[in-house]
């Protein structure tokens, strides 16, 4: 196994596409990295670096500290597990595995002791004299993870590789491959443009966009302190609620005000977050969870200073809970909510995001469609963002 | 609410039975199917049917064009202590050898035309140029390629005679043909690649492979098909196609040096105005490719 270094790595494309730009990522041995975002964000284009599948126009690309810039695939010693697995078709399950063992000299013996292994951990042992074509997508994919395994590579890549499976066995590779890859305590880079999958099975994720690094943390860490509009809105689902709002300050309280509604920012977020007294006065992106949002029957004590007039709009029942999405009354259209902010950035690039505000309450909140209903908002937990920048304010308490 | 059912149901019963009898719907279409299909049965009957039992007919007679005369199968063993037939077999036999060159060439120029080297779209059409042309054009331009002094003799600096000469002739007619084979198969080799994944390519690079190994592991399988249909048809050219080629270049000659059977048909029918015995060899040629077809789709079906 090995750790993986990119320094200042970036690919520009002959058409000057600047696929990713200067990206530093250091991944440990062993280690189990996402790399997310939304599609063209450069996540696939730097797995292909690592590969050897595609040039790299600037900057160093070290694995187990050797350069690896020039190095031919075969000379990388990592195993890459493709969207479309990528099979032989006219090779069975057995010889898919085999492949790379065999043109490697390995012996006989040894190529049939592994490829055994990997078929009994992948449950492909009935399978290994067919060919792909006779597979399910299920099974195609194990064998995809089969040929990766049996070679015991330095590291393991991999490009969306639940991406053609149903919800519900994506779901169960999902932990079947964290199984795997805690099991051989392999260096591992994912690619996903699924924020569950991403948040559900990496050390760490890091997150992209326009071929740039915006922030790599552990997965809490991501969802608890964003590091700038992007990360805020992209990991979470429901996404975060951001809105415009100006900061002003009130015989020594701050409020954040957007509409007609007004929220306190709390003395335990003012001290967690020391920078947004600066903004006093100016405006900023505030931004809370769905999950930071309750009912007003539920929160009798809440101040006015925490409350929402809300009209829900659409009310969803997943039995556990309710997603309600509501808009702030009359003023919602005179309202900047942040999706716009961060579509400007995009050039409209990302998918359109909804004008509304989500909470996630509990299942017998009482709650209806086309109905006024108050809800509180917890202002320990508010993110800050510079409209500008779209820069995080200080950091959010965890 | 019986009492509304029962006369009901009776007058549905009554109708049934007076309803003149249908055809089942399978009926009908197998019976639509054949009515359909009589004016193509016809045409293949009429034009290839009664002519091939026709030919059965001659081959087994002496006929000049007018008058026949029934000889049986004796002809067969007649022929078959011909010398000549021999030589003209043996021709094809030789000419089979042509067809891995008229295979191997085109695939390795369309593997380099696919890798996208420089200029490759302009080497598209000149690769394809020859298929363009027709084979009198062709014979011409390789009856003067190959002509004592000319441009061949001119680069490998000799004064040879290689249309003239029997132990050359062959080979000049043989290079001359896998030249004009390479456009098509050429083609068919690049819509084979066009159509091979490139990710299982660069699978088998990661796995570790040579340019070689994932040729040979990836494309080559994948190009099965399309090589199994470039041998037929190149194949097929090599026995039924040479005629204008042979005609242009050489005549069938020197002696029956570039004589093939379909030259040696013509040949025997038209300028000896032997018909009988042309048909005979007519027989000869179709049996000969029907081998070879039958070959070809037993290697199909057995996959």
């Amino acid at each position: 196994m090995a750790e993986i270094t990119f320094d200042r790595v970036t690919k520009v494309y002959p058409d000057g596409t600047s696929a990713v730009s200067e990206l530093s990522l250091d991944i440990a041995d062993g280690e189990f990295v996402v790399l997310v975002g939304p599609s063209g964000c450069g996540k696939t284009t730097a797995l292909r670096m690592v590969a050897g599948l595609e040039e790299i126009s600037r900057g160093e690309l070290r694995i187990g500290g050797r350069v690896a810039n020039h190095m031919l695939p075969r000379g990388r010693d990592i195993a890459m597990v493709f969207q479309n697995y990528a099979l032989y078709p006219q090779k069975s399950v057995y010889n898919n595995m085999a492949f790379a063992l065999k043109i490697r000299n390995v012996p006989k013996d040894e190529i049939d002791r592994r490829v055994r292994e990997a078929a009994r951990i992948l449950g492909l042992t009935q399978y290994l004299e067919r060919k792909p074509k006779a597979l399910s997508g299920g099974q195609r994919q194990r064998v995809a993870m089969g040929r990766a395994i049996v070679r015991e590579p330095q590291a393991f890549l991999m490009d969306e590789p639940l991406s053609n499976l149903d919800a519900k066995l994506r779901v169960d590779m999902r932990a079947e491959i964290a199984r795997i890859q805690r099991m051989l305590g392999a260096t591992t880079i994912y690619v996903t443009h699924d924020q569950v999958e991403a948040m559900t099975m990496g050390d760490r994720v890091a997150v992209m966009r326009g071929g740039i690094l915006q922030q790599v943390d552990a997965p809490e860490r991501l969802y608890e302190q964003p590091a700038n509009l992007f990360v805020a809105s992209f990991i979470g689902s429901p996404a975060m609620n951001l809105v415009e709002a100006s900061l002003e300050a009130e015989s020594g309280r701050l409020h954040c005000r957007f509409g007609d509604s007004s929220l306190a920012v709390s003395d335990i977020c003012r001290q967690a977050r020391p920078e947004i007294e600066a903004y006093a006065g100016r405006r900023v992106v505030v931004g809370f969870r769905s999950e930071d949002i309750t009912d007003a029957t539920s929160a009798p004590e809440a101040g006015a200073d925490r409350r929402l007039k809300a009209v829900i709009e659409v009310r969803e029942a997943l039995g556990s809970e309710i997603l309600a999405h509501f808009s702030l009354g009359e003023e919602r259209a005179g309202l900047a909510l942040a999706g716009d902010v961060i579509e400007e950035q995009d050039g409209g690039a990302s998918s359109p995001r909804s004008r509304r505000f989500v909470a996630r309450l509990g299942p017998r909140a009482p709650v209806r469609e086309g109905e006024r209903a108050e809800l509180v908002v917890d202002t320990d937990r508010l993110h800050f963002f510079d409209p500008e920048s779209g820069l995080a304010l200080g950091r959010s308490r965890t | 609410m019986a009492a509304l059912v029962t006369p009901v149901a009776m007058s549905r019963s009554v109708e049934r039975s007076q309803r003149p009898r249908r055809m089942r719907l399978s009926t009908q279409r197998r019976l639509t199917g054949l009515v359909l299909s009589i004016p193509a049965l016809a045409l293949v009957v009429a034009f290839v049917v009664i002519p091939i039992v026709q030919a059965v007919y001659y081959s087994m007679t002496q006929w000049n064009g007018v008058t026949s005369t029934w000889i049986g199968p004796s002809a067969y063993t007649q022929t078959f202590h011909n010398p000549a037939f021999w030589q003209v077999l043996t021709n094809n036999g030789l000419l089979l050898l042509a067809v891995p060159f008229a295979l191997a060439i085109p695939l390795g120029i369309a593997v380099l035309l696919h890798e996208r080297v420089r200029g490759w779209k302009f080497f598209r059409s000149v690769y394809f140029l020859p298929t363009a042309i027709s084979w009198v054009v062709i014979g011409m331009v390789a009856e003067r390629f190959f002509a004592y002094d000319g441009p061949l003799d001119k680069i490998i600096g000799s004064h040879t005679d290689f249309l003239g000469s029997s132990s050359t002739a062959l080979l000049a007619l043989a290079i001359t043909f896998v030249w004009s084979m390479i456009g098509t198969n050429t083609v068919i080799f690049l819509t084979g690649l066009a159509t091979l994944d490139t990710t299982v390519q660069e699978a088998a690079f990661v796995d570790g492979a040579t340019a070689w190994q994932s040729f040979s592991n990836v494309t080559l399988p994948h190009l099965k098909r399309f090589v199994q249909l470039a041998f037929i048809m190149t194949v097929i050219s090599a026995f039924s196609a040479l005629f204008s080629l042979i005609f242009v270049m050489t005549g069938g000659g020197p002696g029956y040096s570039t004589t093939t059977m379909e030259f040696f048909v013509y040949q025997t029918g038209f300028s000896q105005s032997e018909f009988g015995t042309a048909a005979l060899y007519g027989i000869v040629l179709f049996v000969m490719m029907a081998v070879v077809g039958i070959v070809q789709l037993k290697l199909i079906r057995s996959e």
